[in-house]
């Protein structure tokens, strides 16, 4: 029998008492939980918040040393006419081509994996290991293999294939195209893991039905599998679209001998700023090209997550 | 007797406790330390060097401890912040007392900005003079660097692979004709004629050192091209990339120049795989040792008419006092100290190098070529580096990627000079500020030396 509370503990009061004590504990219910994440947001605020506002000010301003005069929108013009800033956008746009080998390799691995092929397990954490280590660690690897009288070529010239012997890292033609194979062998591991995990926890019943109602590999992936891969694929190409707009200074560093080059074959938004900031002392410019970068990839992966949203609600 | 626990404690004597305790430690932290009581002076000083000159650090340490006029604490910089920590501890007032300066522009801007003290009447003249801190570190008629270190930047060559072409290892080419002729005669005995790597651009900035100059009548004149008085569209401030062209159209740049980098590629002149090459002082004593003694050095074959063609190349490392230094003269002294005799003895011992002091004892130098080296490049008439007097912008758009897109033959000598004149313009347009001053150092850099 459960014991009843002594009534000594709780006396009744009055109603003033009762309402004056509702409105203090309304008032602060409402206020707490806004306290208890507000260091937090305190740190938001001054770790991300305050240099952001800082870049934007910065953006405005010739900046020589730590601050300078107030120079209106010119620092914007200076960029935005420049033939360098548009070359590295255009090779910003170009590694985007990216995402779709990405995409098709992590999907076609992912789905061999899952089907345990003969030692999977073993194959899983192999094709993980170049996510694991440093960019600038494989870069610089993969740029030794790729000189001009590297193991890559030389293994191309045994074969007799002379004409695919290039100089993959020394001429402007073709220096982007090995930084983009370098970043598609990467981040694929990535791409492997996230729809392994998510190949994993599928319902092996629908599959194996299809199996049995007669339904070849391609249909089981087509109808299958991928439809209900639809929500990390998007969730994998969004954090690509990030990578390839602001996140592959490392790959272009290394491969294109700290210079963004050959000539300028290489430079992208992210090189261009570091360039403005590091080497040229334009901190007004770097600034102004960082916004201009943050506007991009805002403008661009908003209306991706809307559209994920939209899917979503109607699948709901 | 009466044990004492911590129950015994009150909460008035904690507080008194705690006080006293509060007080001493202030006080004892107001009290000079033991080292500071020997040596009443702190100097700091911020450095970087060691990365190009191992031995450097030993040096630095060995002349802190044999300091006794003052308590110097160093700080090795990253090679990528050298400038900018500098100019950020400058603007907020915390500079060190000494700091690193490499050449030129490299360190005017912040003379610029009065980060740096003028040495004029601080440092002894004698001293400064002797250490070379050469023409790009004087501005407004002023000195800002006490040379530390010298970076000869010369041409070598194979001498076993100039016997294999029937050329006299004992007398490289001297002229542009001549080079070309040996270029062709080591290119039919199947040797790669000349060249390096110059994926990481370095080696085109080095080639636009030895080879502007050669059109040029003084630095000053470089700086011209840049404020906009000159114009590289003219062909010849840009006949050096006209020369490159050359060597590249007719085949003798090495195949892998343009996927190796700066060293990988000067190791293949010491290895016997590459005839002629670029290279820097401080590596021909082990490069000669690779090539079993075999290599030859030189100054860039002459084609141009400029004043400065053929003057031998020495760029120079140097240290500076900072706007901030609370002791001037103790900074003043200490550098001095660097270039004592006892001092410069020790900095050969400790790097296998030659400090940069034109009363350094060179009988200590067994190797001739390196002896013959630094009597032609440090001792003789020389040459600071142009490149150093090229602003930051015009060396990443102009100056690297110019070679690069020559040697992999996707630009002539001629657009070279067209992108170099649109981007001396460019330059101007993003620094309105700095083209006053860079005409003011023009007036220092085009005095006689």
């Amino acid at each position: 029998m459960q014991a009843r509370p002594d009534p000594s503990i709780f006396p009744r009061r009055g109603f003033t008492a009762r309402f004056v004590q509702r409105r203090t504990m309304n008032a602060s219910s409402r206020f707490t939980p806004y306290l208890y994440v507000l260091p937090l947001l305190a740190l938001l605020a001054f770790v991300f918040g305050y240099p952001l506002v800082r870049i934007f000010e910065f953006s405005f301003k010739m900046v020589r040393g730590v601050d300078g005069p107030w120079i209106g929108l010119r620092n914007y013009e200076l960029v935005l006419s420049q033939s360098l800033f548009w070359e590295s956008v255009l090779h910003n746009l170009q590694l985007l081509l990216a995402i779709p080998a990405m995409i098709v390799i992590s999907l076609l691995v992912s789905i061999l994996l899952y089907e345990r092929v003969a030692g999977w397990k073993v194959y899983r954490v192999i094709v993980f290991v170049p996510f694991v280590l440093a960019i600038p660690i494989i870069a610089v690897v993969m740029k030794r293999m790729f000189q001009f009288s590297g193991p890559v070529n030389e293994v191309l010239r045994w074969l007799g294939l002379d004409f695919m012997a290039l100089d993959w890292i020394g001429s402007s033609d073709v220096a982007l195209w090995t930084v983009m194979i370098l970043i598609i062998w990467r981040e694929s591991a990535l791409g492997i893991i996230l729809f392994l995990a998510r190949l994993l926890s599928l319902d092996e019943s629908l599959i194996e039905a299809a199996r049995l109602e007669g339904a070849s590999w391609w249909q089981r992936v087509w109808y299958i599998i991928l439809p209900q891969m639809r929500g990390v694929i998007e969730f994998y190409a969004v954090v690509s679209v990030i990578t390839m707009l602001s996140a592959v200074f490392a790959y272009v560093y290394v491969v294109g001998g700290g210079r963004g080059g050959p000539g300028t074959s290489t430079v992208v938004v992210e090189f261009y700023i570091f360039n403005a900031l590091i080497r040229t002392s334009l901190p007004g410019i770097a600034a102004a090209a960082s916004v201009l970068l943050f506007l991009v990839s805002v403008a661009l992966i908003f209306p991706l997550f809307r559209a994920r949203r939209l899917a979503n609600e109607q699948e709901a | 007797m009466h044990d004492f626990t911590l129950k015994d404690i009150s909460r008035r004597g904690f507080l008194k406790t705690t006080a006293g305790l509060g007080a001493g430690a202030a006080l004892g932290a107001m009290l000079p330390s033991a080292p500071a009581l020997a040596a009443d002076k702190t100097l700091d000083m911020w450095w970087w060097g060691e990365q190009e000159l191992p031995g450097l650090q030993a040096f630095v340490n060995s002349s802190i401890a044999g300091y006794k006029e003052a308590t110097v604490k160093a700080m090795l910089q990253d090679t990528a912040v050298v400038i900018s920590q500098f100019q950020t501890a400058a603007a907020a007032g915390n500079a060190p007392d000494i700091q690193y300066l490499w050449n030129g522009i490299n360190h005017m801007e912040s003379v610029w900005f009065g980060y740096l003290r003028e040495l004029d009447g601080l440092v002894n003249a004698d001293v400064v003079t002797a250490s070379n801190p050469t023409r790009l570190s004087h501005f407004g008629g002023h000195v800002y660097r006490v040379g530390w270190y010298p970076l000869p930047m010369l041409w070598v060559y194979n001498k076993k692979l100039f016997e294999q072409a029937k050329l006299d290892p004992n007398a490289p080419p001297a002229t542009w004709e001549a080079l070309l002729d040996a270029c062709e005669k080591l290119k039919s005995a199947g040797v790669e004629a000349i060249g390096g790597g110059i994926q990481d651009g370095y080696w085109s900035e080095w080639y636009i050192s030895h080879a502007l100059p050669q059109n040029l009548d003084s630095l000053g004149e470089a700086v011209e091209l840049f404020i906009g008085d000159k114009d590289f569209r003219d062909p010849k401030y840009h006949e050096h990339w006209v020369k490159l062209e050359e060597l590249k159209t007719r085949g003798f740049l090495n195949k892998d120049m343009s996927s190796l980098e700066l060293y990988p590629g000067i190791d293949l002149v010491a290895a016997g795989k590459l005839g002629i090459g670029q290279t820097i002082g401080t590596r021909l004593p082990a490069d000669l040792k690779t090539a079993d003694g075999q290599l030859g050095i030189m100054t860039m074959p002459l084609y141009g008419k400029g004043k400065l063609a053929g003057v031998p190349l020495l760029d120079v490392q140097g240290l500076g006092i900072s706007a901030n230094a609370k002791d001037p003269k103790a900074a003043a002294a200490f550098l001095e100290y660097l270039h004592s005799p006892e001092r410069l003895k020790a900095f050969w011992d400790a790097t296998g190098w030659i400090p940069s002091n034109k009363n350094f004892d060179t009988s200590v130098i067994k190797n001739d070529t390196v002896r013959a080296m630094w009597e032609k490049w440090g001792l003789g008439q020389n040459i600071s580096n142009v490149t150093n007097v090229m602003p930051g912008q015009f060396y990443e758009r102009a100056a690297i990627p110019t070679g690069q897109q020559i040697v992999q033959g996707s630009m002539t000598g001629e657009q070279a000079g067209e992108l170099a004149a649109q981007t001396a313009k460019e330059w101007r347009d993003f620094n309105p500020d700095l083209v006053e001053k860079y005409r003011k150092w023009a007036v220092d850099l085009s005095s006689p030396t």
